[in-house]
């Protein structure tokens, strides 16, 4: 089977998708006059798959694990992955998230061993007692820079305060303790269970030839077996856990993340969905809003202030987040603004207006190779389009962004993160 | 893509266009620079926020952010930033290309438009900023140079540096200091935009699909009666007496040490990037000397990274460790340095540095924001290639010029924030 030619005409954009024999779904994404390609391998595997069953077998892994694992692949028996792609002179790295684990590269030259290198890092595990624990070290580093980050520590404080069971609460890297618990044994059982070729999804964007492509995946596939893996995920009430917490950390301003926690349906969102949402939160937090030209005349928040829509399984939250002197004024003022828009809704002009700044943005998301490439692996876990949000901003009305209004935004159901300076520094 | 093209609107003025179709997004910007001062740093970065809020057409915040939704969410960014001993301020825009435009209209043209009327026509009444403007801005001004504080590692490497450069105009903050901040009066952020406008080397780009003409006669009309000098690019070599070791504690999970270190100060091209190659050498990617010893064979932090400043000549060092681990990792990293100095590089470590490097500028040429900060950032640098040259010159640079560089290379000050 070949692959299939996917368009959108309004955007001028198409790429090429395949389910390819191996297991492995391929989509490459022709940018045409780009001297360079970025092509990712992802996994749908995260920290949040920490409970699962595998062919049956129920399996509990130590926090951080899925984090753990991705440092750990870039070794392999016959060397490490950056050693072997400071050859081909592509730059490379790896994320994990809450729901799943990225590896990639971008190059302008010899892309072709590069794929290969890639192919291979996802596809030849090496664990031992040793290298194992040689990461301890450098990981401990990596958990204690997220410790004293207020972004982070403010984010995973209001996770924690939303979700009393659903493990987004838990940190992604883990704790220097729960590191401490990961073996060989636990790595190789996670990556039996999540790094198969049916869970893997490869993209490539850029200035390649989608047969190019092909072929070193032809070259360098090992195809596997389907597994059967079905991630645990405990029951997760409606209500937030509380709805304020606090950290002093040695900051200056402090730092607010404000969440509005809904009814994660146990589905993943749709794209109508997501530009319903996006449409409403340029509206009523956008710059030109009434309630950001509120808050900057009370002086309760600068240029940091924005929105963010946190969506996956399980979970699902519209964030504001941003600095400010007085976060629990600014809490006020929006959790009455909220009130307000669900009383009245959102105009029409506001709607229009949001619907272009949304078409704008959307559009700049082309422009760029990593966005285009993770958009992808996020639709293929979600089972969403990437094109089918350009085609719900065109034809989206008001009438469904206020139905979507209705199942979000519950002013009874957030809770505000602060973090705050530590007395006698902060204010 | 077209070549860059660079055109002289007056002395001290130039205007540079690279036409491209391949985007969404077109990108514009304004960058006004000049020498850095201790009296003038903080009026200057205040006034770039005031006038990006809103002009003489759209005078407010709210009525601009109007306008620019109405342009398919376009956008304005100011930047200030620190180049050499010079102080760069830049308002930069973007927007979404014509051809994408729903309703037929000139996005692009209406931002330049919009660009030259911030510069040149700002809300104000008999020679004041509009009050309330200039409040908002400075309190988020406040707020930006507190909320520094809170980044540890961006806080370290600022510290060292005032330290480091103590008596040195680069120890000036790019926003002034926040006192300078909260005392500025109407009347100094006035003759701030006086001087800018009149004085400033100034640099328009204009990076996209449309025609950059029309938006250049509107510059050139604008300011073809106001050359001004270039501004100077004299760089002092300094020699580290003896090295300076500072500390600071803070309720923080993990220590960062900054070592600071003198090294070739230069504007021009090709020593720039020979001083890029040594510093990826030693500590700019991930088969550096310092990543695969500081990091992968003793496990000390999870980076530790090198940093070069060409246009000053320092080059900093910084990472995130262990309190108990701050000195073994400062011998660590001097030990790296050391072999350096030493000869000791391998073709394999110069060919994966060269590699990195080439990479990274040729991949520029596919993305017009990263092509925009090659050029901004170029701006003061004598005989300046493309990316693509760029890239040649890269591959034919010595293993003896890398030696000869890190010889240079000499530690100056060594700060660490401690956590306890």
């Amino acid at each position: 089977m070949g692959f299939t030619r996917i368009e959108n005409k309004r955007m001028n954009e198409h790429y090429y998708r395949m389910e390819h024999s191996s297991g492995l779904t391929v989509i490459v994404y022709p940018k045409k006059g780009f001297r360079s390609a970025y092509a990712c391998i992802g996994t749908k595997f995260g920290s949040i798959y920490s409970q699962f069953d595998f062919n049956g077998k129920r399996v509990s892994v130590p926090d951080g694990t899925a984090h753990y694992l991705e440092h750990k692949l870039f070794e392999s028996e016959d060397g490490d992955a950056f050693s072997k792609y400071a050859k081909t002179g592509a730059s490379a790295n790896a994320y994990t998230s809450f729901d799943m684990t990225c590896y990639l590269f971008s190059c302008t030259d010899r892309f072709d061993e590069s794929l290969k290198i890639l192919i291979d890092l996802v596809q030849s595990p090496y664990f031992t007692e040793e290298t194992v624990a040689k990461e301890q070290g450098i990981i401990s580093q990596e958990i204690k820079m997220y410790d004293d980050s207020p972004d982070w520590r403010v984010m995973m404080n209001l996770f924690k305060g939303m979700y009393h069971n659903h493990p987004i609460n838990i940190d992604i890297a883990g704790s220097v303790e729960t590191i401490a618990d990961i073996t060989p044994g636990v790595l190789y059982e996670c990556y039996n269970s999540y790094y198969n070729l049916h869970n893997m999804v490869l993209t490539v964007v850029g200035g390649v030839d989608p047969q190019e492509v092909l072929d070193i995946v032809d070259r360098n596939i090992k195809p596997s077996a389907p597994v059967d893996t079905r991630i645990i995920l405990p029951d997760e009430p409606y209500g937030v856990v509380t709805d304020y917490t606090e950290q002093a950390l040695p900051v200056a301003v402090p730092q607010f993340e404000f969440g509005f926690k809904e009814d994660s349906t146990g589905k993943y969102a749709t794209n109508r969905e997501l530009i319903a949402t996006s449409i409403l939160m340029n509206a009523f937090v956008g710059e030109s809003s009434p309630l950001y030209r509120r808050l900057q005349d009370e002086k309760l928040i600068n240029s940091s202030f924005g929105y963010e829509y946190l969506e996956g399984l399980g979970y699902r939250a519209v964030i504001l987040s941003g600095e400010s002197r007085d976060p629990k004024a600014a809490a006020e003022i929006i959790s009455e603004a909220v009130r307000d828009l669900h009383r009245n809704g959102l105009d029409r002009e506001a709607f229009e207006n949001a619907r272009r700044v949304v078409y704008g943005k959307q559009s700049a998301g082309f422009d760029y190779k990593q966005s285009i490439a993770s958009e992808l692996i996020n639709c293929e876990f979600t089972g969403r389009k990437i094109f089918d949000s350009c085609d719900a901003i065109a034809d989206i009305t008001l009438e469904e962004v206020n139905g979507r209004l209705a199942k979000q935004l519950d002013a009874d159901n957030s809770c505000l993160s602060v973090v705050k300076g530590i007395d006698g520094i902060a204010e | 893509m077209s070549e860059f093209i660079r055109k002289k609107i007056c002395e001290g003025v130039a205007f540079s266009s690279v036409t491209d179709d391949r985007f969404k997004i077109g990108r514009q910007s304004a960058t006004l620079i000049v020498p850095l001062s201790r009296e003038n740093a903080a009026a200057n970065a205040l006034l770039s926020c005031v006038l990006s809020r809103s002009c003489r057409e759209y005078p407010d915040f709210t009525a601009l952010s109007r306008k620019l939704d109405s342009l398919y969410g376009a956008a304005l960014y100011p930047s200030v930033r620190k180049a050499g001993e010079n102080q760069m301020i830049t308002i930069a825009a973007s927007g979404l290309e014509d051809r994408y435009a729903l309703d037929g209209e000139s996005v692009s043209q209406e931002l330049a438009e919009l660009l030259c009327s911030i510069i040149f026509d700002p809300d104000m009444t008999d020679g004041r900023f509009r009050e309330e403007n200039v409040e908002q801005e400075r309190r988020q001004l406040i707020e930006t140079i507190d909320a520094e504080l809170g980044d540890k590692r961006q806080y370290a490497t600022k510290r060292c540096i005032e330290l480091m450069c103590r008596d040195e105009l680069y120890s000036v903050s790019r926003y002034g200091s926040r006192e300078q901040v909260e005392a500025l009066t109407n009347d100094e952020l006035f003759r701030a935009w006086e001087n800018l406008k009149n004085n400033a080397q100034t640099e328009i780009t204009m990076f996209g699909s449309t025609s950059p003409d029309k938006a250049y006669e509107g510059f050139r009309a604008r300011f073809e009666n106001m050359p001004r000098k270039p501004v100077g690019n004299y760089i002092k070599q300094i020699t580290p007496d003896e090295v300076k070791h500072y500390t600071e504690t803070e309720e923080l999970a993990q220590s960062k040490l900054v070592m600071g270190f003198r090294c070739l100060g230069t504007n021009d091209g090709k020593e720039k990037l020979e001083n890029a190659l040594m510093s990826a050498v030693l500590g700019g990617t991930p088969t550096s000397k310092l990543f695969l010893n500081v990091r992968e064979k003793q496990s000390l932090c999870y980076y530790c990274v090198s940093n070069v400043q060409s246009a000053k000549g320092i080059m900093m060092i910084d990472s995130g460790v262990e309190t108990e681990n701050i000195e073994k990792t400062e011998k660590a990293v001097l030990e790296q340095l050391s072999l350096l100095q030493n000869g000791d590089i391998t073709g394999e470590e110069l060919g994966n540095a060269k590699l990195a490097l080439k990479n990274s500028l040729l991949s520029s040429l596919d993305s017009l924001a990263a092509l925009q900060s090659y050029y901004t950032a170029g701006i003061l640098t004598d005989s300046l290639m493309t990316p693509a040259e760029a890239a040649e010159y890269v591959g034919s640079i010595t293993a003896e010029r890398i030696t000869e560089l890190a010889q240079k290379v000499q530690l100056d000050t060594v700060f660490s924030l401690v956590g306890n």
